[in-house]
């Protein structure tokens, strides 16, 4: 009883297979292009192929993220923060807030004690609380966003961005480096205003202690040291933070077959306008 | 030209340019902008030795100078210092009597100056949190597009539809036009569609003071018709533009040298 969960995301697109267990059998990451739909197919296809299934063998897929609709073949469309919540209270049981750091957006999620949403927040007006952000930077620095994390930890203290926006942000990086300031001490204080930034946006939800960050950001161990700086606690980092989406998905359609809900059409393969 | 005639310079020291302006009792005699450089301090003092040599006056001719601008505090000479909100509302009000707003859209912010009737500041609002609301929007764009600054206003007059941006965020819009670019949008349309999200912000800013007439807008933004035609659109009224938009901090505090000028000599 295999489940396949698609995540469209603006940066990334991910595909997970689970088995009747939930357990992860396989997964895709490739980067979100302009055609979702044949992206999708094609990341999905490669998950399917690594395990030996085919397409008809998946008894539900579900799609989540921005790009969802554009999954001509999924059995269902879920919100990327049911979805989140779902695959991050598999992996920590107790998660009370879940911090999402993506490409083009970042999004707070309280849940309740049971793992139900009570309330969410999310920023994708401004490039500056999402991933985007680091981004744009590490590419004005000339460095790996991969690599940004670990250099900033080189630092002894952080240089202070003073500009919220990214556009002021990278001229005066520039403008820090000239003075003198190193690259790490410089990206000691990104991550140290980007992770007061997403803090911020998670304290109108209420901060709790069972905080979990996912998402392409919770990959950047010097943006988690910040932000576990600015909370007080230890934060907890999924081994996969990219899939969790996907993987809340696949668990989703696990979750309503076990609801004895079943697809409901034929999966088209084809043929998907744009929503426009 | 009488050697007791007396001068007046207004100078204002921009993290971009520095200009200078210099008038009689009666006109403006001559003014010069340069490019600020590496020294505030040296390129001030050129830019005032070039405006005085152009209106063939000197140093000591002069009866006041007022400096104005970020740079203000690095001013090479004597002089007295007036904040730019004052500068930039004395020096449009010596050019527009009627003004009560005045818009000035620089490269790095955009401030909102309302007067009152006697042409006297009331209130002012500034927006420098966000790349959107300023000139740097429309840098950024222009790169994008391969387009020079100065030929944008131009070209974004001839859209017929233009491209409604689904974000305010400048770096959002950057790859919004890619993919816009894409899809076979057309420049003219990205914009006035850049220009129209520059005017809704700028407008934002403007109710927020209440919308008085008659408007000026000054600053670089002023010398793209494309964003005056948009901010004219956007408060539905027809904007006033000086001549020389980037001159009017200075002109002012030239006037305000004039006007303030100490009693005894």
């Amino acid at each position: 009883m295999p489940f396949g969960g698609v995540d469209i995301g603006s940066t990334m697109t991910k595909a997970v297979i689970i088995d009747g267990q939930g357990k992860m059998m396989a997964s895709v990451i490739g980067p979100t292009g302009a055609e979702h739909r044949h992206l999708a197919l094609a990341v999905m296809d490669q998950t399917i192929e690594k395990t030996n299934l085919s397409f008809d063998q998946l008894d539900f897929i579900v799609a989540t993220g921005y790009g969802r609709i554009n999954v001509p073949f999924a059995d269902k469309q879920i919100t990327e923060i049911t979805c989140h919540a779902r695959g991050i209270r598999a992996l920590f049981p107790t998660a009370r807030i879940i911090i999402d750091i993506g490409g083009q957006d970042s999004k707070g999620i309280k849940l309740d004690a049971e793992g139900k949403v009570m309330n969410f927040i999310m920023n994708d007006k401004c490039a500056a609380g999402t991933g985007r952000f680091l981004e744009v930077i590490a590419e004005t620095l000339g460095i790996k966003l991969t690599e940004i994390g670990e250099l900033s930890l080189k630092a002894k203290g952080y240089v202070r961005i003073s500009n919220t926006c990214t556009v002021f942000a990278e001229h005066e990086v520039t403008t820090r480096l000239t003075e003198g300031a190193t690259i790490p001490e410089i990206l000691a204080g990104l991550h140290e205003a980007f992770a007061g930034r997403v803090v911020n946006m998670v304290r109108s939800l209420g901060i709790e202690k069972d905080m979990v960050v996912t998402g392409g950001g919770a990959m950047n161990i010097g943006l988690i040291k910040a932000i576990e700086e600015k909370v007080g606690f230890p934060v907890r980092v999924p081994p996969e933070p990219l899939l969790t989406g996907a993987f809340g998905a696949a668990l989703m359609g696990k979750d309503l077959l076990a609801r004895g809900i079943t697809p409901e059409r034929e999966r088209r393969l084809e043929g998907v306008t744009f929503f426009k | 030209m009488s050697d007791d005639q007396e001068y007046y310079a207004g100078i204002d020291i921009g993290s971009a340019f520095i200009k200078a302006v210099l008038i009689d009792q009666k006109q403006i005699v001559a003014y010069e902008i340069f490019s600020s450089g590496g020294s505030y301090n040296e390129t001030a003092k050129r830019v005032l030795d070039q405006a005085l040599s152009k209106g063939r006056a000197s140093l000591d001719q002069l009866s006041g100078i007022v400096v104005t601008g970020i740079g203000a505090e690095s001013a090479p000479f004597q002089a007295r210092q007036f904040s730019d909100i004052s500068c930039q509302a004395a020096g449009c009000r010596s050019l527009f009597p009627s003004a009560r707003i005045v818009i000035d859209i620089g490269g790095q912010f955009t401030r909102a100056i309302k007067l009152t009737p006697q042409g006297r500041v009331a209130n002012f609002l500034m927006s420098e949190k966000c790349a959107t609301g300023s000139g740097r929007f429309l840098q950024v764009i222009a790169r994008i597009l391969q387009i020079k600054i100065e030929d944008i206003g131009l070209l974004s007059l001839k859209s017929q539809s233009p491209v409604e941006f689904s974000t305010n965020c400048a770096v959002f819009a950057e790859s919004e036009t890619i993919s816009r670019i894409a899809e076979g949008a057309r420049l003219e349309d990205i914009l006035a569609g850049v220009h129209h999200a520059l005017a809704a912000k700028v407008a934002m800013l403007v109710k927020r003071l209440k919308m008085e007439q008659d408007v000026v807008l000054t600053g670089g933004g002023g010398e793209d018709a494309g964003l005056v035609s948009a901010v004219g659109e956007a408060l539905g009224v027809d904007v006033l533009v000086p001549q020389q938009p980037r001159l009017t901090a200075a002109l002012g505090a030239a006037m305000l040298a004039k006007e303030e000028k100490p009693k005894t000599r």
